[in-house]
């Protein structure tokens, strides 16, 4: 017995669940031709809206979320699972060509697509949507100011960009902070190539950032000197897409907001900005809730000290949770299985956030910050049928993730 | 810069009871923020003790009970309120609070909201040392002794999370590194740390870069034949009335008197030497000696592999020499794919810190990922678990993973106790809470593995060792706590770009 409903608001949403309650299902969907069709059934399902579902199970069709049924007994051919999440959105992913993503030529690149460059077939994906991520958001490496836009795709299905593309709201992406100009030929003592690239210095990028949205500006009174790229950060300017800027340590995310602030005042436009790895948000509080800015907060570090010596303790999330700014967590690239999304989400627990604001920091908020939430972030009826299954409480280090499900497709199968 | 600062802060805050020994940089032994005294009486009879020559003494004295809301024996059950009474450094009573009786002058720590469990136990670590040895190929008179750092961050991050039994070994890059020692995370010297001297000598299969494993298999080979070739020529001296080694033993200023006199056959299931019984023992070279007690099998080896094939070789010289049943294995990820083996050989082993091993499919090129320790357990080999260099993944939360890939509670948590106990051969000692163990428990705030759980104070030897509140670091790593005047409160100030603006408003109205 399938439910086919349409992507509804979840009040609406709520309402159906109460319907379904009473005609229980006698049969799990049957795993349809193309494998996209199954009845999750867990102990508990942990929605991602507020809600934990006792009991419950999720019928997926097509790909897509058809049902949600608590208080049921599993149906026949269901996947029995202790508890299901919805799939986490990683929006700080770097499954890019490495310093092949860097562009030599110039430091500003805004025009630049990373769809461009994504292979389908990096075995990272795998590794990714085995973890629990079913939707990454890929910025090129932060090795360029202003690198190009990125791209949130899903981690598994058919291996061509275009059908994994998730289309949202759209970033120009780059970097404040040491990284846009290290390994680039100091102005003093021996070059290393007749070719020295430019910034060499923070203030270097910083005045990188300020000229190319000046000039931007300029080139529109003056149509000789416009430029490649110019017009999106034109459309930076005019909120068309947001800014998504790497930052870890304080003086680097202060430059983010006072450059966004600077815009403003010079009344260039009003920037929607998010501050990717920004480790030290918790350090500027005030200035964080002003600027009106996203936050994406890198792994935990195993001492305290990561990335341009900037600190983040345990409790980083839970400071910035309790700012109201929204956040998500990110794994970035992690190798170790110890230390992916899901340890993540453990970690910021330890460090105070409550289960349901870790999970929403892995799933909907990264989600709205892509703006992909009408398809991904939730487990709710009409969405995407991206899954992860559990054997224990979400995000506890003795709980393991046994099944994962992207678009309807098992990518992990819990069945032993 | 950071260490400086806790250790000044904490000889500010010295108890009475233990004003006369030195402290341990970051942890204090103030007590009477956590227990009550409950007489008086008690109270004059620590302070009368505390003023005499030695605080050492103290301790001997020194009767305390914990009171817990949960203890965790790992000895087969778990007691709902429950109370470990601990004496003269060893637990004399374990049971429920309303059935054990408790000495009247016993200082007593109640703490219903707290669980109550034995600590974890490091069966091998090359950390808390200056450095281990990695250069000097074949150096069995080594001992980790001369080397241990008893403020290396290791310890401090060691008793932060519960591990109160740590075996120092040298470091896994040589042939032949050197001997370790059992120490405990407290003290300011390494005699204070001390639990067991001489816990084995650690060898390894895993060749330096640059070097192959045959190098490092006939480097092996090569002590143990060299040791024979002594030995054997120690012999040849003594049937020939050549006085060469006793004369050179006392020339070092070697022991000659009591056993080191006397001469016995050589023990041991591998090779003998014939007529060794005329040489007495305290001739036998430092360099030597250890070796020599391996090949008797009376100094465990911990017998470093990197690799399946290696973990052959180790298993061979082992058999060789006649030490494999005194020999553990500390096995890098890739070793699972030896498993047969080591289960054939029925030797122990202690697994890296990444218990996952990750390798590519060399022909479709896929990424495949195997959880190790399961391995081993479905292989039903002996094996305990290494803490990570991570603060938030220590050996709790090794022992969590192996519960999230479907092994028991039980078998994971004696992963990082009680089987590493018996690995030292310690498991009479530490690693379980029942009568007769060393005076040492751990007082968590919940599930020993849950991810928000924390190690709120640590009793060692019956002495109140840490305390987390006053634990200045792990505030620090938590909350990021950091000198004032650094945030801006006003963050209206600190906008420069709006000053040079302001100002340049002015100048323009001008």
């Amino acid at each position: 017995m399938i439910f086919t409903l349409p992507i509804m608001s979840q009040f609406v949403a709520a309402l159906a669940i109460a319907a379904l309650a009473s005609p229980l299902p006698a049969e799990g969907a049957a795993p349809g031709a193309d494998g996209t069709s199954w009845t999750v059934h867990a102990k508990a399902v942990y929605t991602s809206t507020g809600q934990v579902l006792e009991n419950a199970a999720v019928v997926v069709q097509d790909g897509k979320i058809r049902a949600i049924t608590p208080g049921i007994v599993a149906p026949r051919g269901a996947l029995e699972v202790e508890a299901v999440t919805a799939g986490f959105v990683e929006a700080g992913s770097r499954i890019h060509d490495g310093f092949f993503s860097v562009e030599q030529s110039t430091e500003v690149q805004p025009q630049r697509a990373i769809a461009d460059s994504l292979d389908p077939f990096d075995v990272r994906w795998k590794r990714l949507a085995d973890s629990g991520v079913t939707t990454a958001y890929v910025a090129p490496l932060e090795r360029n100011v202003i690198g190009g836009q990125g791209l949130a795709v899903k981690t598994a299905g058919e291996p061509t960009v275009a059908a994994r593309t998730v289309p949202g709201r759209g970033y120009v992406t780059g970097v404040i902070g040491s990284l846009p100009s290290s390994g680039n030929s100091p102005a003093f003592g021996r070059p290393t190539s007749f070719y020295n690239r430019r910034p060499t210095t923070r203030m270097g990028v910083e005045w990188e950032w300020r000229k190319a949205f000046f000039d931007a500006v300029a080139a529109k009174r003056i149509p000789e000197r416009e430029f490649d790229g110019a017009a999106q950060l034109r459309q930076v300017l005019a909120g068309e897409l947001g800014l998504y800027i790497t930052a870890w340590a304080t003086q680097d995310i202060r430059t983010a907001i006072f450059l966004k602030e600077e815009l403003a005042r010079e009344g260039f436009g009003t920037v929607q900005l998010v501050i990717e790895a920004a480790a030290e948000a918790w350090k500027e509080p005030k200035l964080l809730v002003r600027s009106g800015a996203a936050v994406i907060l890198p792994p935990f570090p195993d001492q305290g000290r990561t990335q341009d010596q900037s600190f983040m303790p345990l409790d980083a999330a839970k400071q910035v949770a309790d700012l109201g700014v929204p956040f998500a967590l990110s794994a970035q690239d992690a190798r170790d299985p110890g230390a992916r999304m899901a340890a993540q989400a453990g970690f910021a627990m330890r460090g105070g956030l409550t289960r349901e604001q870790a999970l929403v920091a892995v799933t909907l908020t990264p989600a709205r910050i892509l703006g992909i939430d009408a398809r991904v972030g939730s487990i709710e009826v009409g969405k995407d049928a991206d899954l992860v299954l559990w054997n224990g409480a979400p995000f506890e280090a003795t709980s393991g993730i046994v099944g994962v499900l992207v678009g309807g497709a098992l990518v992990k199968d819990p069945r032993p | 810069m950071m260490r400086g600062t806790s250790s000044c802060g904490s000889l500010t805050e010295r108890s009475p009871l233990v004003a006369l020994r030195p402290m341990n940089a970051l942890l204090l032994r103030t007590a009477s923020t956590l227990g009550r005294t409950v007489s008086s009486a008690a109270l004059a009879a620590a302070i009368v003790v505390g003023s005499s020559a030695t605080a050492t003494a103290a301790v001997q004295v020194d009767k305390l009970a914990v009171k817990a809301g949960k203890v965790i024996t790992l000895n087969g059950e778990t007691i709902e309120d429950g109370v470990v009474v601990i004496e003269g450094g060893r637990i004399t009573a374990v049971g429920k609070a309303n059935e054990v009786q408790v000495p009247w002058d016993a200082r007593v720590i109640d703490q219903p909201s707290l669980v109550a469990f034995p600590g974890f136990v490091e069966a091998h670590s090359s950390n808390g040392m200056d450095r281990p040895n990695e250069s000097i190929d074949v150096a069995p008179f080594l001992n980790v002794r001369d080397s241990v750092d008893p403020v290396n961050f290791y310890f401090e991050e060691c008793l932060r999370n519960g591990i109160l039994t740590i075996n120092v070994q040298q470091g896994n890059q040589t042939v032949i590194a050197g001997q370790g020692m059992v120490v405990r995370p407290f003290g300011m010297t390494v005699e204070e740390m001390l639990v067991k001297p001489n816990s084995g000598l650690k060898m390894s299969a895993d060749p330096k870069s640059g070097k192959s494993r045959a190098t490092q298999a006939q480097a092996l080979r090569g002590a143990f034949s060299g040791l024979r070739a002594y030995l054997e020529e120690m012999v040849q001296r003594k049937k020939d009335g050549n006085d060469f080694d006793r004369r050179q033993a006392l020339y070092q200023g070697r022991t000659l008197e009591g056993d080191a006199a006397k001469g016995k056959a050589m023990q041991g299931e591998g090779w003998k030497v014939a007529g060794f019984e005329l040489v007495p023992r305290g001739e036998v070279d430092e360099k030597q000696e250890p070796l020599l007690r391996v090949v008797e099998g009376r100094l465990p080896v911990w017998f470093a592999c990197d690799s399946p094939a290696e973990v052959h070789t180790a298993l061979a010289i082992a058999k060789e020499n006649g030490f494999l049943k005194t020999t553990t294995l500390v096995l890098g990820n890739s070793c699972w794919k030896a498993a047969a083996a080591i289960k054939e050989a029925g030797v122990a082993v202690v697994l890296e810190p990444n218990l996952t091993h990750m390798e590519r499919d060399p022909v479709t090129n896929d990424e495949i990922e195997t959880f190790v320790p399961k391995v081993y357990a479905d292989h039903g080999i002996t094996f305990a678990l290494s803490s990570t260099g991570d603060s938030n993944r220590s050996l709790w939360y090794q022992a969590a993973q192996c519960v999230a890939h479907g092994m028991s509670r039980d078998a994971a948590l004696a992963t990082v106790t009680t089987t590493a106990a018996n690995m030292l051969g310690l498991g009479e000692r530490v690693g379980k809470l029942s009568a007769g163990m060393d005076g040492n428990l751990v007082l968590m705030s919940g599930d020993p593995l849950g991810m928000t759980t924390r190690v709120e104070h640590v009793i060692m030897r019956g002495e109140h060792v840490y305390d987390r509140s006053k634990d200045v670091r792990a505030k620090f790593l938590l909350e990021g706590v950091q000198p004032s005047g650094t945030a801006a409160d006003d963050v209206e100030s600190i906008d420069i770009h709006a000053e040079e603006a302001k100002a340049g408003q002015k100048e323009g109205g001008k």
